[in-house]
């Protein structure tokens, strides 16, 4: 198969690095891309071009914010005293969902896999480590996916913070492999009000 | 659950042959060559997306094609008709779907009746290295209890990422203090595996014997001995202890990734000492005893192909065996000769339709 003009070429090479798409699926994006309205497609193009610009990192937890602050960590009604932990901003969301949970969160960017090179440096560990130690936390929640690496990243923060802090896992009931992002809200919200502490 | 239906389009030699299934035994019978073989294999890719033959899929791609395809249609307990259609192109790489949409391979697990298949090729499973004997274990504890089917999933995730950490120290990056949270990992993973595999032998154990004296095999036995076996807690201590080691290899040296499933007859190891008939009769015995242990322990219908396995049984084993698939489920057996199947499997016979020659150009 040719692979058509150059700008279309390029279009599906970017598509096809999105996680999830392969070739023959970035292949039909693109065509339909090219088809759709114009003021479809720019609106598509713009959307991705806003939020590089606009939407960073939140110094405090690592959430997604449009400011120096996420919308979480500058609501002065949520409580100060629980963060809990999760491996990527998507999985802060289905929590949200649930409305069972007031406190903080601090989002990791990753779980630790040797296998793909990912140790504690490479995630915001340290972070935690110094916002339990400014003090005000009473607990932790470690909610990291119930997966190898999930399990293993929150087997490591228990042991970090051991004797500082209460430290607390969400209560199984998650389907064993699953991510927390595709949980469903009373699945999610029966883990959250059962969660137990560690040692 | 019932397969009633398989339809090579085109696979190997096959094209658009399409056969119809019934309940009980099926007996296929065609002379050498005919694509007996290539028919049982089409129906094991189309329920399972894989071959029993060969691991590139490209192989059932007929000479000079690009496409190989099978679909089988199974009834399941509602009665409702679903077809599994799996395909493998040179160009798009390989589909599988259940009525026409793209499934995962759990789902697809859940659509089709568990399979298993002898084939004179795949004595290998008894003769050949422990892990094809753990795999095949492993897939019997899927089958049998499918909340355990992500048991060995898991275990080798864990495994993965600890070998990955002690290659990485080896090689002297890290800390070997990074190890502990691998060692539980990998510990958490492994209980629950060693018991549903030392469960899983005892399950069998008995009907295997049975099953290989009938056919011929003196004391044939059915042995897990797992090194490491006990709480999660025991085995994190046992890692811990073999931890240096394992650093100096940058490996896990210990553990159920390791493990042997034994098939002995008469206190001796079939894979080593054994006669090609007695692997012979080890390998039906243990695919027997599964059957059976399915059979017992599910609605479910297990489905068994038996590829060319008359033609090396004296007629008292054959008439043995076929009483012994009487018993429920559905079997498929291929022959060359009718003269070598018993009469109780030719209730419903299928005649493989002689090789189509290419057409003579115009
Ligand atoms: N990829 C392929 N494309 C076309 N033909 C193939 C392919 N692979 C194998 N064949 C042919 O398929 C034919 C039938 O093979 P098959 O093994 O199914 O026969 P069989 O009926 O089982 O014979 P036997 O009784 O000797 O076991 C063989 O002649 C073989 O050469
Ligand atoms: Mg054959
Ligand atoms: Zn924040």
């Amino acid at each position: 198969m040719s692979d058509g003009p150059a700008p279309l070429a390029r279009l599906v090479a970017e598509l096809s690095r999105l996680p999830g798409i392969g070739q023959r699926t970035a292949q039909r994006l693109a065509f339909h891309l090219l088809r759709a309205p114009d003021e479809e497609a720019f609106a598509l193009g713009d959307a991705i071009r806003e939020v590089k610009e606009k939407v960073g990192l939140c110094e405090e937890c690592f959430n997604l914010a449009e400011g120096p602050l996420c919308r979480i960590c500058g609501d002065q009604n949520r409580d100060r005293a629980t963060i809990c932990v999760v491996e990527e901003p998507s999985d802060v969301i289905p929590i949200e969902r649930t409305h069972e949970y007031r406190g903080l969160y601090h989002v990791l960017g990753g779980a630790l896999s040797p296998i793909d090179g990912v140790d504690a440096e490479d995630l915001k560990i340290g972070e935690l480590r110094r916002r339990v130690e400014r003090g005000g936390v009473s607990e932790v929640v470690l909610a990291t996916n119930p997966t190898t690496t999930g399990e293993a990243t929150a087997l490591h923060i228990a042991e970090m913070l051991r004797g500082q802090v209460t430290v607390t896992r969400l209560a199984s009931g998650l389907p064993v492999g699953a991510d927390l992002e595709h949980a469903d809200e009373v699945t999610l919200g029966k883990a959250l009000a059962g969660r137990r502490s560690l040692e | 659950m019932l397969v009633t239906a398989i339809e090579a389009r085109p696979l190997r030699s096959l094209d658009r042959v399409r056969v119809e299934l019934a309940p009980g035994i099926v007996s296929v019978i065609g002379p050498n060559g005919t694509g007996k073989t290539n028919l049982i294999e089409a129906l094991y890719f189309a329920l399972t997306g894989r071959s029993f033959r060969t691991s590139d899929r490209r192989d059932l791609i007929p000479f000079g094609g690009s496409l190989a395809r099978a679909e089988a249609t199974v009834r399941d307990e509602d009665g409702i008709e679903h077809q599994l259609l799996a395909a493998v192109s040179r160009s798009e790489g390989r589909r599988h779907l259940i009525d026409g949409s793209p499934a995962d391979p759990a789902t697809i697990a859940r659509a089709r009746p568990p399979v298993a298949v002898f084939a004179p090729d795949r004595l290998t499973l008894v003769k050949g290295p422990p892990a094809e004997r753990r795999a095949h274990l492993d897939g019997f504890i899927a089958a049998r209890w499918p909340a355990r089917a992500e048991l060995r999933k898991r275990f080798g995730q864990a495994v993965a990422q600890r070998n990955a950490l002690l290659s990485r120290l080896a090689a002297g990056y890290g800390s070997p203090a990074d190890l502990g949270i691998w060692d539980s990992g990998m510990a958490e993973a492994a209980a629950p595996l060693v018991e549903a595999r030392a469960e899983a032998v005892a399950d069998l154990a008995t009907a295997f014997n049975e099953a290989a004296t009938e056919l011929g095999l003196d004391e044939g036995a059915l042995e897990y001995a797992p090194r490491a076996a006990g709480s999660t807690e025991e085995i994190r201590a046992g890692l811990e202890e073999r931890r240096e080691q394992d650093i100096r290899l940058g490996r896990s040296s210990w553990g159920p990734h390791l493990d042997e499933l034994k098939l002995n007859s008469a206190g001796r190891s079939l894979r080593r000492f054994g006669s090609q008939g007695q692997q012979r009769a080890a390998l039906l015995a243990l695919l027997f005893a599964e059957r059976q242990a399915l059979l017992e322990a599910r609605r479910v219908v297990p489905l068994l192909l038996l590829d060319d396995v008359m033609s090396e049984l004296d007629p008292g084993r054959r008439e043995r065996l076929v009483n012994r698939l009487g018993d429920g489920g559905q079997v498929l057996i291929t022959a060359a000769d009718e003269e070598s199947v018993p009469v109780a499997a030719l209730e419903t016979v299928v005649r493989m339709p002689p090789p189509q020659t290419e057409s003579a150009a115009p």
